[in-house]
């Protein structure tokens, strides 16, 4: 009997009163992942938000622009998510008032790690993902953990379904466990319009597997300053967030209908 | 059913299925052997893997041997695929209070009687049955495994293909599992023949 | 224990309990915009750390973030492991692997457990990836701030302490690190062992992480003082090469450096499973065959001969 009462926010004492205590975390579910490229970088989440077996919303962006050229993807618990985006643009803000720049992709990525770790003791429940372009024109992707630890990578899936899409890109943009050809070696970058079917094969078998992956996915694209737009031509309902005509990173954002079951 | 870990996949091809394990048996953290196979011929068609609790694998594997030569005995033929997973599902049923801590896969071609047709299954520990036109996945990668080879898999691909496809699936997964690898063996069933590789896998 | 530190010491975290004037507005100070904002929570105030206002924030935190206590928990911190040091007559050789799990979800394989604190010294990463990362960041800027008020290089054992007395202050609140400080001073080279219990053992081999028990294993039966460099970075290789193999939670690449009375060295980056099957290639100190049982004992057994019949 005790069994089902056991639970850490719920304690059952045969003599005494029950007790509840507030549980501040909940999953929200979906997944988010990045993918950089040697010019560009892809950002991505669906848009479901669910708790348990509801799903509350069926659009809730998990990826937001902060800057022309760094995008922040955010996953775990909603709120503490959507939280830390408004505290991160905020802090962005005031850099831009102070220093009259942006600031640069591999600062915001540090300032991130010093946010996440003053709240060491009581932490963000959230997975972060930094992208965009670099000073020196590179895609880049930076991943983080609840609690601060940071790394720059390549690629990088997180969220409920990052187990099922991680090992995925493994395979097809790293070629892990795979030998080339006698006499040619693997890519060292793809090209644009292969990492977006790709992020997009991802999303689709992961809503076929996870239950709490589906209803749309959101991309963001973003392109270092003076590259062309080959890549993006022939994809449907793409939007430029960036002011058109200024000559500095471009970004561009895209949403594809994802199964809604 | 972390305790040993280990994984198992099984996939259906054109006229023929395919079903790979690793060869990993750990207790938790320490990785104990690296020649545990946990897939085993059932008849010269059906091959059937187990992951979970390493013990409860050789002991089903003893069990299952056992009713598979009482059936063929009474019956006086092989068992068929279908006829087997059910088999398993009872068998693993019969112990519903006090379950043995392994999720089966079962993977053949049914008799040339009944047209060789290709059949997977699997099944939970207490035996409720899965019969997938695709793949199955069960172990501590089945995540992972779930991801790759909705990704890779598509109908009708040749045994040779069909090869590559579930290797790859079944290698990149166990990469991303702390408690699978440390090698894979891979066993393509056709009507003619079995043909079992071993892959070069991590070691790490 | 705590009461004593909290009353002693400066930056103890529980004094930010009862210290509740200052800031009203949490996260919104002075510091916060300008140039100080890039210190963070560093700021004129000293180490600031928001606490859940609970009865018990230790036990909060491990009720959410603790792997150990509950498997279950939705938090999942990434965790480092393995990694070893040792200092013989040409140095300080740092090994380490680049596995992080969560859980038991390998969360990457190419995490660098080895933090760059300056050009002389080096700190290695294992328990909680943020905390070390964190921690030995904050020990360059106060090895850099000691450079600058004493005008000359700061001593492996002052670093090191600097870093095991703030760990100390946290002792009890949830921090997990166990690193290894390395480098070489006006002593020599120099190698300490912090962890987050506040632990400071000077010593001449040590490993730490899950993978620690296979290393030494290694480490122990090859290691004497009067290696050469060769030796000792292929004692390295082969230490961290049994604990990726063995340990489920390490593996995936191998961080070699060395640290010299110039400064340290990056050796190399070796992945673990290429290791087993060909060895490190063409490096000094090599043998050349892979360093997985099977390849180093093909053929050599009695089994593997054929009966020669007279």
């Amino acid at each position: 009997m005790s069994d089902l009462m056991a639970h850490p926010y719920h304690q059952y004492h045969p003599q005494q009163p029950q007790q509840r205590q507030f549980n501040p975390y909940t999953e929200n579910g979906g997944t988010i992942l990045a993918i950089a490229g040697a010019d560009f970088s892809v950002i991505a989440g669906d848009t479901r938000q669910s708790e348990g077996y509801s799903i509350q919303t069926r659009y809730a962006p998990k990826v937001f622009k902060l800057t022309d050229k760094a995008v922040l993807a955010v996953n775990g618990f909603a709120a503490d998510g959507n939280m830390f985006v408004k505290k991160v643009k905020q802090r962005l803000e005031w850099y831009r008032h102070a220093h009259s720049k942006d600031m640069p992709l591999r600062a915001i990525a540090r300032m991130i790690q010093t946010m996440l770790y003053a709240q060491r003791f009581f932490p963000y429940y959230v997975y972060n993902i930094l992208g965009g372009i670099e000073e020196d024109g590179t895609g880049a992707v930076y991943s983080f953990d609840p609690v601060g630890s940071y790394e720059r990578e390549a690629c990088r899936a997180a969220g409920a379904a990052s187990a099922l899409v991680q090992p995925f890109l493994d395979n097809q943009i790293y070629f892990k466990n795979q030998t080339p050809a006698l006499g040619s070696a693997h890519p060292t970058h793809l090209p644009l319009r292969h990492v977006v079917e790709l992020v997009i094969d991802s999303f689709t078998g992961a809503t076929e597997r996870h239950i709490e992956v589906g209803d749309s996915l959101e991309m963001y694209i973003v392109l270092a300053r003076g590259r062309s737009l080959q890549g993006l031509e022939g994809l449907k309902d793409v939007r430029e967030l960036s002011t058109p005509g200024s000559n500095g990173e471009r970004l561009f954002v895209l949403r594809k209908p994802l199964k809604r079951d | 059913m972390q305790i040993n870990g280990g994984s198992v996949i099984a996939m259906v091809g054109k006229n023929c299925v395919a079903i790979a394990s690793d060869l990993r048996l750990g207790n938790q953290a320490l990785t104990v052997a690296t020649n545990f196979e946990k897939v085993f011929p059932v008849t010269d068609r059906i091959y059937l893997g187990m992951a979970g609790l390493a013990t409860d694998v050789l002991t089903l594997r003893e069990r299952f041997r056992f009713r598979v030569n009482m059936y063929t005995i009474k019956e006086e033929r092989e068992i068929e695929p279908e006829t087997f997973a059910h088999l398993v599902s009872s068998t693993l049923y019969e112990r519903r209070f006090g379950p043995y801590f392994i999720e089966p896969i079962i993977a053949g071609i049914t008799s040339p009687a009944k047209g060789s047709k290709p059949f997977i299954a699997g099944a939970d520990l207490i035996g409720c049955l899965n019969f997938a036109k695709d793949f199955v996945v069960v172990g501590t990668a089945s995540d992972e495994l779930f991801g790759i080879a909705e990704g890779l898999w598509e109908p009708d691909l040749e045994p040779e293909d069909l090869f590559e496809t579930i290797s790859q699936t079944f290698l990149n997964a166990v990469d991303r599992d702390a408690f699978s690898g440390w090698g894979a063996i891979v066993h393509i069933i056709t009507p003619e023949k079995v043909i079992t590789r071993k892959l070069q896998a991590r070691m790490d | 224990m705590n009461t004593l530190v909290s009353r002693y010491a400066s930056t103890s975290a529980t004094l930010e309990l009862q210290d509740k004037d200052g800031l009203e507005d949490e996260n919104v100070s002075d510091t916060m915009w300008g140039s100080s904002a890039g210190f963070g929570n560093l700021g004129p105030g000293g180490l600031k750390f928001d606490i859940p206002a609970v009865h018990s924030p230790t036990d909060f935190l491990r009720l959410h973030t603790d792997d150990h206590a509950d498997p279950s928990c939705r938090i999942k911190i990434k965790h480092g492991t393995t990694t070893l040091a040792f200092r013989f007559k040409g140095g300080v050789i740092v090994a380490v692997d680049s596995r992080a799990t969560a859980g038991s979800y390998i969360a990457s394989g190419t995490v660098k457990k080895v933090i760059e604190i300056n050009k002389f010294l080096l700190g290695t990463m294992a328990g909680g990836a943020a905390d070390c990362q964190y921690w030995e960041t904050y020990l360059g800027i106060q090895c850099r701030l000691h450079e600058l008020r004493n005008r000359e290089r700061i001593s492996v054992a002052a670093a090191s302490k600097y870093l095991s007395n703030l760990v100390y202050s946290y002792k009890g609140m949830g921090l997990s690190m166990g690193t290894m400080i390395c480098g070489w001073d006006k002593t020599g080279p120099a190698l300490f062992y912090v962890d987050s219990d506040g632990t400071r053992l000077k010593g001449d081999v040590f490993s730490v992480g899950s993978g620690s028990t296979f290393a030494y294993g290694v480490l122990d039966q090859g290691y004497h003082w009067d290696m050469t460099d060769e030796e000792a970075q292929e004692l390295g290789r082969r230490s961290i090469y049994a604990a990726g193999h063995r340990d489920a939670y390490s593996g995936n690449t191998l961080n070699l450096y060395h640290v010299k009375e110039d400064g340290w060295r990056f050796i190399g980056n070796y992945d673990i499973s290429k290791l087993h099957y060909d060895g490190p290639g063409d490096v000094p100190g090599s043998t050349g065959k892979g360093y997985g049982y099977e390849e180093r004992t093909a053929g050599l057994s009695s089994s593997d001969f054929q009966e020669v019949v007279a």
